[in-house]
Formats: structure tokens, sequence, C-alpha cells
């Protein structure tokens, strides 16, 4: 099999999907290869903060630029994918209150808006505060759905005319003279191995890119940075909370439909798989937020996860904060003499399109064409839907029928309208699309009958219980780091099912 | 009011403990917080479940009791172990007796579609041990999600079916609800008629475990005749009928016994007065009343039941207070796998004692003199991964409570 495409995307994080539809959007075809499921690397590992860029104004400035402007393209954009929730900067007696006048005069520099709220005035919005917090700056943050954006570009790219390889690992680049001529790539569920030839490749691997460019010989300085967060078993507040002082460890709490999630920390990686969360960076975590939210002391948390973030590294810093968060775009032609091969890396979910668009005018710059990008004002497919409360409340009148997963109230109808719908290779991409596995339990129970049904729907053969050990296995990383309290009991449970009354 | 011996947990081990004293005519309250794992994971009685089906339970135990001198089958010893099991079967005269495969472990299938290895069984589950001398026929019910026919069917290389019933279009359809719902005769003529259209063949019917709370023979019965093949039941998800069944056998025996049954309430405080405990209150919102005996059990279950507690530095015995020898940190507790060879360290943590099921100290000192612990709240077991749980629980029931009334 050989496959001939005008631009090979590899990546199927938010970038790469963001450059298929930006080029789908100007009529020019491509081919994405992903070797997971989409969102498999930081775009899907993320706080999940729709950042207003307050985070960066006082110490990134041209960072905090692209958010906001991002900020607001997106909201017009991709609203189905975002709750705007407004955050808070609050300012601890610890720190005083230097930071807040530093923060306001950046924030302003940069465009981002802000409203002062005394003490008592944050209180009576967001009641779990820290009660001695001294003030709050309140800005436009928000919650954003990573997975339903990338989703979001993904199929409109593809109703677009642009063509997506999930679960297809590349496995070298091909070099003639001063261009790639494309891409050796394997079907992971297939086994086969074929060509991809393409007059122009992108690399949108993000933690990735340097080992991707190595295929070709041409790696880059990459500093891998872990980020850890921490899931809670309920939503603690309504707005985003930010500690107002410079970027440190524990520092932000965001809101994410049923639950928050604490983040992050910030530690060095060689290695751009097999991280886990460690018992110290669980213990900072709670330690940090907690100073803002003291309920966290006492709240049951669900998950630990941990995610990548891909920092360009120009030289040697000590301290990966320092590292700017701002995107890098390489033209090789003009670094390693490849004329047709460009890297797209850094940034960050939040200018995943800003990102797009770029690494798409150059493309469009090499191809000698001049057509404009209009990803700042088509919206996304599905972001007329009415979002509001009125629609979720309607989701729990309606009548439910078999409900699969109790924590999150998934029916059985909706898994099997997906299943029917989509072709999905493997049981984790059921997982990614809806909520089953994201409460309490964390797929304790409804993951089993996720299996039930998909042999009642003959979609599986096979030993599926090699699989959900699989699953229980993966399930173990996120939730080892939080075993106390009441998450013990389940923990026997659980173990007294799978090992016990099931003898897997 | 005073006691003979007061047990605090209501599990299977605090049940055996109860009936023991019971039995001998000493007056007894038992007081639990729930109804224990017994009601959620115990569907048969597992006794050390990790041993191939071909060596006689005895031997097995034989040898166990010699490599493994700190578990709590070597402290009650072989001959006492058999004398627990013989007391626990005691309670269930056929039609609804427990039984063994020729005194040997025997492989009953589960609603993951594995096998998997257990000691006692009830008959409701006999025809399953020998599924490949008939040919089987695995029924699910539509509506019901904690059990998938198809799922085990696959895995066990035989045929699976859904039946819908017009009886079950109403409402979330549990276990507990079905379990009930299979004591009526009408449902179950229907639900009979449907399997047996569905037959091809098939002389053995595996169903999900949950035959009825109440009168499991007579419900398996009708459906045979009905049917016209044998039917076995199938263990799944919690909770467990059988679980239930064997609750609800020890409650009516102990009640009619005389015992005091305190369901539902937990331990607020105990009283103790040197090395001896004086009594314990029971809350129950208003109103706490207190109790004492001469004697306690404390059999309160691991961390499921409320016997241990956890907190992120942690591992504490809550009630008694009692040291629990530990890994130094939370690091400590788990395995970076969960499938391990060697089980996670944390289900080893538990209560030392002596041999006669009395709380001790790291370096052997008498704690209490008047409290004896049993149960899966002993250290020095791994009851998951050994699969002896069940047995465990009646053994040390059954022995503490001989010791304690010596």
């Amino acid at each position: 099999m050989k496959i001939k495409a005008e631009v090979l995307i590899i990546g199927g994080g938010a970038t790469g999907v963001g450059i298929s539809r930006d080029l789908a959007l100007r009529g020019i075809p491509s081919v994405l290869i992903e070797k997971g499921d989409f969102a498999s690397g930081a775009s899907g590992r993320n706080h999940g903060l729709f950042h207003s860029g307050g985070r960066y104004a006082v110490s990134d400035p041209e960072a905090a630029h692209e958010c906001i402007s991002e900020n607001k393209i997106l909201r017009r954009i991709a609203p189905h994918c975002i709750e705007e929730t407004d955050g808070f900067f609050i300012s601890l007696p610890e720190e005083g209150l230097d930071y807040r006048e530093r923060f306001l005069r950046a924030c302003e520099k940069v465009g981002i808006q802000t409203t002062l709220l005394s003490r008592d005035e944050a209180l009576e919005q967001e009641p779990e505060l820290n009660p001695n917090l001294l003030s709050a700056v309140r800005v436009p943050d928000g919650a954003i759905d990573p997975f339903a954006l990338v989703l979001g570009n993904a199929k409109d790219a593809e109703e677009h005319g642009a063509k997506i390889l999930l679960h297809t690992e590349i496995i070298s680049l091909i070099l003639n003279g001063d261009k790639v001529k494309g891409a050796k790539v394997k079907d992971l569920y297939q086994g086969e191995e074929y060509f991809v030839e393409a007059s122009y490749i992108i690399n949108a691997t993000g933690a990735w890119a340097s080992q991707t460019l190595k295929l070709a010989g041409l790696p880059i300085g990459m500093a891998l940075s872990k980020g850890s967060m921490l899931i809670t078993n309920r939503r603690l507040t309504h707005r985003v909370i930010n500690r107002c002082r410079p970027p440190f460890d524990g520092d932000i709490i965001v809101p994410n439909h049923t639950v928050s999630i604490l983040g992050t920390t910030s530690i060095r990686l060689e290695e751009v798989e097999n991280f886990e969360v460690t018992p110290h960076e669980v213990s900072l975590l709670i330690q940090e937020t907690s100073k803002m939210i003291p309920a966290i002391q006492g709240t049951r948390l669900i998950r630990a996860y941990a995610g990548i973030r891909p920092l360009f590294q120009s030289e040697e810093k000590g301290d990966d904060r320092a590292i700017s968060r701002g995107f890098v775009l390489m033209d090789h032609e003009k670094r390693d003499g490849i004329k047709n091969l460009v890297t797209i890396t850094g940034g960050k979910l939040m200018t995943y399109r800003l990102m797009a668009e770029k690494t798409s005018d150059l493309i469009c710059k090499k191809m000698g064409t001049n057509v404009p990008c209009s990803t700042h004002s088509k919206p996304l497919p599905g972001a007329n839907r009415p979002t509001g409360l009125t629609e979720r409340l309607k989701q729990f009148t309606t009548d439910r029928g078999e409900v699969l997963c109790d924590c999150e109230l998934i029916q059985k109808e909706e898994v099997k309208a997906l299943l029917e719908k989509e072709k999905l290779k493997n049981f984790q991409d059921i997982l990614h699309r809806t909520r089953l596995a994201k409460g309490t339990c964390q797929g304790g129970f409804c993951v089993y009958r996720l299996f039930g049904l998909l042999h009642e729907l003959r979609k599986i053969e096979g030993d599926s219980n090699k699989i959900l050990k699989g699953f229980l296995e993966e399930r173990w990383k996120g939730i080892r780091p939080v075993l106390w309290g009441t998450a013990l009991k389940e923990e026997e449970l659980i173990e007294s099912i799978y090992k016990g009354i099931f003898n897997l | 009011m005073r006691y003979d011996l007061i047990i605090i947990g209501m599990g299977l081990s605090g049940l055996m403990a109860a009936k023991t004293a019971a039995g001998e005519g000493k007056k007894v309250l038992i007081v639990g917080k729930g109804m224990g794992a017994l009601c959620l994971l115990s569907n048969t009685i597992d006794v050390l479940g990790q041993f191939p089906k071909i060596i006689r339970m005895r031997d097995n135990l034989f040898q166990w009791i010699k490599d493994h001198p700190q578990h709590p089958y070597s402290k009650v010893g072989l001959e006492k172990i058999e004398e627990a099991l013989n007391s626990f079967l005691s309670l269930f005269p056929p039609p609804y007796s427990f039984q063994t495969v020729d005194h040997m472990n025997c492989l009953i299938p589960t609603g993951a579609g594995t096998l998997r290895p257990t000691y006692f069984i009830p008959i409701t589950m006999v025809e399953g041990t020998s599924l490949n001398e008939g040919k089987a026929l695995i029924v699910g019910l539509k509506g019901f999600k904690d059990f998938y026919a198809h799922y085990v069917a696959d895995q066990l290389k035989c045929r699976g079916v859904n039946v819908s019933l017009s009886d079950l279009l109403h409402g979330e359809i549990t276990t507990t609800y079905l379990g009930r719902l299979m004591e009526k005769n009408s449902f179950i003529k229907n639900i009979g008629r449907e399997i047996k259209k569905q037959l091809n063949g098939e002389n053995l019917i595996g169903f999900p475990a949950l035959l009825g709370v109440h009168d499991p023979i007579q419900v398996k019965n009708n459906l045979e005749e009905i049917i016209g093949a044998k039917v076995f039941e199938i263990p799944t998800l919690p909770p467990s009928i059988p679980g239930m069944r064997i609750f609800n056998r020890f409650k009516e025996w102990l009640i009619q016994k005389g015992v005091t049954f305190l369901l539902g309430y937990p331990v607020s405080k105990v009283t103790l007065k040197g090395k001896k405990c004086e009594g314990i209150e029971v809350s129950h919102p208003p109103v706490t009343t207190s109790y004492s005996a001469d004697r306690y059990i404390l059999a309160s279950g691991r961390f499921m039941g409320g016997g241990l507690e956890g907190t992120a530095e942690k591992i504490f015995e809550p009630i008694f207070h009692l040291p629990i020898p530990q890994p130094q940190s939370r690091g400590g507790w788990f395995e970076k796998k969960f499938f391990t060879v060697s089980p996670h360290r944390i289900h080893r943590v538990g209560i030392l004692t002596n041999n006669a099921f009395q709380p001790i100290d790291e370096r052997g000192g008498l704690i209490l003199e008047n409290v004896w612990v049993a149960g899966s709240i002993l250290a020095h077991h791994h009851f998951i991964d050994e699969k002896s749980r069940e047995g465990i629980e009646i053994t040390t029931g059954y022995w503490a409570t001989k010791k304690a009334m010596e």
C-alpha cells in the first residue's frame, strides 16, 4: 500500500488537528497520522484551564498576549468546549500584596480585563476560599474540554477533505537530497507498514518532536517538564482559583464538570515515556492548594495524573518555568537545508489555533499560494448547540434507561450510539469519548459492564479479560498515589472483586 | 444489662463467634455497623483457593500450617479448623447445604467467564463445576447490568443469550430486586418459558447467582422443571445473594437462640481500665447506649468494614487503638503494579495476637486481657491472594470465641 498526500501532518494533538482543519479550510488536503488516539499527549493531559493569560502576565507578556487574544477567539468558535467560569487570583497573607500590584499593571499592559474584589466579596462568591485571603482579582479564565476541542477540529477537518489515521505510527522519514520524500508508517492494529509520499511534512508531535526529527537525523534541544495534577471527587469552586504570586507548584485549582483539578508541579524529565506521580508531588500539591482552599485537606482524591510540557530549549536554563511557554515554529529549510519539513512545538493548548495558523501560513508560503486563514472566524461543528444549564438539566429529566456508569450517569444507549457511529479501534477510544471511568470508582464497575456490552453487541472477540487486566493496571497508575482514607475501602472492594470473585 | 460476650462486627467472623458462644448457652450481644463484606463478596467458602485441584484440602492445610507459623490458620490448628468448618456447615442442613467436590478445591465459572477455585459451594453451584460434562447455555437478563451472558459465554466457549421479560420493563433492575422477583411463581414461569425457547440442545443453564434470597432450592427446582435442564448459579458483581443467604441464616438462628442482634449501629467508644475492657458505647443518635460484658470479640473487618482506617500518614485501628505494625510510609503500602506476584504489603498489615487470639504488642506483651480478635483484621494473612477469606473468618471467629470462653 502507498498513500500520496499533499501535506503529511505527524501528531494528533490539538496542534496537529488544528493544522489539519486550517489547511482543509484553505482547500489544501492533508493526511494526519497519530500513533495513539487523539490528544494522547499533553493536549489530553493538562488541567483544562482556559487561560486568560493572567498566569503569564508578569513573567511572559508575549505568551499572555497570545492567550488573551486566543481566549476571545475560542469563546466565539468553540463555546461548546468552554465553561465560562472566570477566575480569581487570590492574595494570601504569606505573600502580601506586592505581586498583586505588578500583576494588575501587567494585565493592563497586555489587555487582560481585571476586577479587584475585597476579601468579603470574594468569599461571598467562593465560600470555600481561605477566609484569611487579602483580596482577589477576577480575570476571564475558564475551563476547557480539550478532548471535545480536538474532536471538533478533527471532525471539521475531515468534513473538508482531510484524512486522519489514528493508531498509525511513524517508522522512518525518507530523505532525498534537500527534501523529505515521505514517511514509512505502520498501522498498529493491522500491523501493516506502508509509505506515505508527501510534498510537505509537518512535525506536530509536541514532546516527541525531537524523537520524530531524529528519524531524519535532525535532533533539536527540548526540555521535558512533567506537570502532575490531582482530581478531587467533587467540584470545590465555581471559578478557577489561582494564587497571586509568581508561578510555583500547586498554585491553581480548575473546575471541570463535577470535579476540580489541583495543579501543578514542574519536574524535569529525561524521557518522554514511563513517568509517574510521586508521593512527594501528591503531598506538595495538597499542601499548597489547601492554602487557597482549606477543605482540600479532607477532600477525597480520585486520581493523580501527569502530562509532559514540551518546552523548546534554545540554551540551558535552570528553571523550566523561566523557559517561555510560547511556541516554536521551525523551518528546517533555514535550519538544516531540508526544504519541505516544518516543526511546530512548545506552546500550549490555549494557543493551538494560532500555532496552526502560523504553521499553515508557512506551508502556504512554501507552496507559493496565498489563501488566508479562516479558523478565527469559522465556528467548530457543534458550536451553535445550546450548552447552558437548561440543556444540562434536560439530561436528568428525560428517561435515562439503563445506566452503565453510576458515578457519571452514562447510559447504555449513549455508549451504544457511539459504538454504532464511529469506527473505534480499541476500548480506550471509547473511554476517551465518554465520561465512563472518570468518576469516583474510576471504572471499577463500569468498565466490566462496557466489556459486557461489547460482547453483547459482538464488537469484541477473544480474551477480554486480558484487556480488562490491562485497564485495571492502567487505572492503578492513577489511583495508587492517592490511596488513603475512604479510597482504601474502595481499593479493597475492587481488588476483592477482580482478584477474588473474578479470579483474574 | 450485662452480657457474657460482646462481639463487635457482623461479618462472617463476628457471626461465627456469636454462633459459637450462643451454642454454649452464653448471653451474647453482637453489634455491627453494617452487614459486612459477607453480603457483598462471599458467594462460596474459600479455604485455600490458591492450591491446585488435585490435592485434598486437609493436606493443603497441613502443609500451609507447616510453612506459615504466623498465619491465623496455624494459630487455630488443623483439627480445630475442621471443627470450625463443620460448625459452620451444621447451620446449613439440606436442602440448601454446602459441599465440596471430593474434599478438594473445585473450579466454578464466574461473571467474567473465568474459572475460580473455591472449597465449599452451595448446591446451587454444583453443576457449574463440571461444565465440560454437558453442554451449557449462559443466560442473562435484558436490562440487568451486572451480568453479561455473552461475555461469560465467549470466555467459556459456549453459547450465551439474553432473555427479555415484560416484567422487567420498569425501573432499575438490581441484583437484590431480581433475587426477590425470582421468588414469585409467575415470574419463574415466564423466565423458564423464555429460556426453554432459547434452548438448542443444551442441558445445563448458567444463571447469575440470584435464584431467590430465601428459598433458592425451590426456585432452582421450579426452573429446572419448566426448562427441562439443570440450572446452576454464577457469582458476579456485588452485592452477593448467596452471601445474604448466609447472613440471613445466621441472623435467624442467633435471634432464635436469644442473641441480642444490633445491626446498623457503630461502636462509638470503649471504656478501658488497665488491661481490661469494661464496656462499649453504641451510638444511635441522639441516644448513646452503654453495654458491658465479661469478654469481648473484635471482629470489625479490614478497611471496607471499618476495622482498619488509613490516613495519608498511617494505618490505625479506630476502636481499641491496638498497635498496627506497618510500612514506614504510604509509599510502601502498595506495589507499582496492581497484579503482582507478591501481594500488596498493606494486606498483611493487621492486629498481632498470641495463639489464643488475644491482642499483643510487637514484643509479645498482652495488651488487653478480656478482648479476643477474629477475622480479616488479623495480621499475617492476605486473604485476597490466598483465596482464604471465608475460611479465615469462620475458623478464627470460632476458635477465638472458644478461647475466650475457656
